[in-house]
């Protein structure tokens, strides 16, 4: 090898190596503190390619992303006393690097201060309603508050606390099996409601029906009664009318009608001779016996 | 920043291009043209890793990606489908995600084996949620979701949020649980599903966005929506007592449909019955009046020999089929007279009709028949 080239080697990783020492990027995720000698001189809180001194300083990062505190379930007593069981989580960031490296140093001990600051303000604005205030009517309002004001705690940790939301809010076991007694008893009621209700409709129904058979037999014997009774009437006057010319003779062919329709086969008559009928057969034949 | 990378290099050797392009030609020639071979040179290392190196900006982007260039890790660009360059590292870089995938998220439930036929596995924990009328209620849904395609979408779902997906997951459940809180039980098992659904679907995407996550939410979509096992057979039976009420009026309503029309019928029948016995006895006594009357006037034309007639008549018929004993006024006052009647009636049949019959049925009606 040539012995020019020893020079230009020896220029090459001189600057390498200053480059390595005095040359840092921060990428788009990360923010950092530059720190000289233990003591923090700057805050980079913009992504790129910065200087700092060679050996007497040093760079921590920290990240810049949103970030997740997972809390596990607590119980939590709402003010109509009902125990809740809260699984909680929260997004925060961190804010102020050098603010935060100060006061808890890195992401595990800011966590263990974020548990201890949104759990209490959780606690307390939780206790402040009732369950069907946080289930149902101001959970976004209260985890609001709840936000806020541990956002204004977390500050003083270089932290922004960009949310708190309920993650699950469920009732402990022992009360779950309250509700579901209560549930069970209530569509028992409503089950036994369906049922009375069906009944009942059914019987209207039914009633109804059977008032109408009732009604439409009634109205029409009670035609059929007119009816007959008109058929009747006419049958008179019209017998009358015929008749009435001459009662006698009618009484005589209606005699006689009788006589031919009651007297049959069977009708056994003892007879005297001197009846009108047999008037001719006595004066005949006087002697003649049977 | 380029130039002042290649900065070691131009320092020291010449520094006209021509002249460095021949003696890299030059070494190439000695070092395999069979020149002086063990003479080494740097300048054909340069001339090989230079173009290497400026070669290895060269990046594609996949259609389903999108693709984001960092300068010394600060964002500076993002690029579509498609062959590009950036400067090669240290100082450029490329991060490819892919954002047209859609991205799936189970709740209350996970897919065991994704089949067919698939298999589920229930997540209770997960599931249950209390309803805004403290009951509980279980359901499952699934979250569908993607980068968002704006501009910045990919760039703020890989740097904004350290864990997009577990964001999503935790987003989302919340969101469930505040929507189903806001929803009364019979709601959330019947016809508010649909707007839970979507009420809930724009309730994460808020919190998406809140996050500056660069996901959108593509659907969010319930499964199943039960009333908890433990209580499920009660649901059931309201269900069925349901069906039962129904049956029961049904079966009401067949009644009414069958006795009325049949009383309709039966008062139809009576009516009817009524007017053909008024009609018939009209006609009866109109038929009989009409032969009164012809007879009566025949009657009047000759009064007694008439009379006679029809008396007669009838007396010759009644007589002639009736059993007659003739018994003399004289024989009568004597002594009281002994008639064995039933001797004497006896070859008499009885209730026979028929003139026809008579012969032959007269012999059988002996008394040892009876």
């Amino acid at each position: 090898m040539d012995r020019r080239w020893i020079p230009i080697l020896i220029v090459a990783g001189v600057v390498l190596a200053a480059w390595n020492l005095a040359a840092y990027s921060v990428p788009q995720w990360m923010q950092a503190i530059v720190v000289q000698l233990g003591e923090p001189v700057r805050t980079v809180q913009e992504p790129g390619l910065y200087w700092k001194l060679p050996l007497i300083q040093n760079v921590l990062y920290f990240d810049r992303r949103l970030l997740d505190y997972n809390a596990s379930p607590r119980e939590i007593l709402t003010k109509d006393k009902q125990q809740l069981v809260v699984d909680n989580y929260s997004r925060w960031r961190i804010r102020d690097p050098l603010q935060f490296y100060r006061t808890v140093r890195n992401e595990e001990g800011a966590q263990s201060r974020l548990d201890d600051i949104i759990y209490s303000n959780l606690r307390e604005t939780l206790g402040r309603h009732t369950l069907r205030e946080i289930i149902n009517e101001k959970r976004a309002v209260l985890m609001e508050q709840v936000t806020k004001r541990s956002d204004e705690k977390a500050r003083e940790y270089g932290i922004e606390v960009v949310d708190v939301v309920i993650k699950r809010a469920d009732l402990p076991e022992k009360n779950e099996l309250n509700v579901f007694s209560r549930m069970r008893t209530e569509r028992e009621r409503q089950a036994k409601k369906f049922r009375a209700e069906g009944d009942e409709e059914a019987r209207k129904i039914r009633s109804e029906s059977d008032k109408q058979v009732q009604i439409l037999l009634a109205e029409a014997r009670n035609k059929a009664e007119v009816i007959r009774g008109e058929g009747d009437a006419l049958a008179v006057k019209i017998f009358a009318d015929a008749y009435g010319r001459d009662p006698e003779f009618y009484q005589l062919v209606r005699t006689l009608e009788a006589y031919r329709n009651s007297l049959g086969e069977d009708t056994a008559v003892i007879l005297s001779p001197s009846s009108d009928f047999f008037r001719y057969l006595k004066k005949l034949e006087p002697s003649e016996k049977r | 920043m380029s130039e002042r990378n290649q900065g070691p290099w131009s320092g020291g050797g010449p520094s006209d291009p021509i002249e460095i392009l021949t003696k890299v030609w030059e070494d190439i020639r000695r070092q395999f043209g069979g020149g002086t071979p063990g003479r080494f040179s740097p300048w054909l290392i340069v001339a090989i890793l230079v173009p290497l190196y400026a070669l290895s900006g060269i990046f594609i982007i996949a259609p389903d990606e999108r693709g984001v260039i960092l300068r010394f890790g600060r964002v500076v660009r993002e690029a579509d489908p498609g062959p590009g360059y950036h400067i090669p590292w240290p100082v450029e870089e490329v991060v490819k995600p892919s954002v047209t995938q859609i991205r799936k998220a189970e709740f209350g439930f996970r897919t065991v084996d994704a089949g067919p036929p698939a298999r589920y596995r229930d997540e209770d924990v997960e599931a249950l949620m209390l309803t805004g009328d403290e009951n509980i209620v279980k359901l499952q849904f699934i979250a569908q979701y993607k980068v968002k395609p704006e501009a910045s979408g990919a760039t703020d779902f890989l740097f904004n949020v350290r864990d997009p997906q577990e964001t999503v997951r935790a987003g989302a459940e919340a969101a469930m649980r505040e929507i189903v809180g806001r929803n009364e039980i019979d709601n959330a098992l019947t016809e508010g599903k649909e707007r839970i659904q979507e009420d809930a679907q724009l309730l994460l995407q808020q919190i998406l966005d809140r996050y500056d996550v660069g996901l959108e939410v593509a659907t969010l979509k319930l499964q199943d929506v039960d009333p908890p096992d433990q209580v499920s057979d009660a649901f059931k039976d309201v269900i069925s007592a349901q069906q039962d009420k129904e049956r029961l009026i049904n079966e009401a309503t067949g009644y009414a449909n069958d006795v009325v029309p049949k009383a309709r019928g039966q008062a139809a029948q009576l009516l009817n019955e009524a007017e053909g016995y008024k009609a018939a006895k009209l006609q009866d006594a109109a038929g009989a009046a009409q032969r009164f009357i012809a007879l009566h006037d025949e009657y009047s034309k000759a009064k007694e020999v008439t009379r006679q007639r029809l008396y007669l008549e009838t007396m010759e018929e009644v007589m002639g089929r009736m059993q007659k004993i003739f018994l003399d006024d004289f024989a009568g006052t004597q002594v009281v007279p002994y008639l064995p009647l039933d001797q004497v009636l006896k070859p008499r049949p009885v209730e026979v009709v028929e003139p026809a019959a008579q012969p032959a049925t007269q012999p059988t009606a002996q008394p040892g028949r009876r």
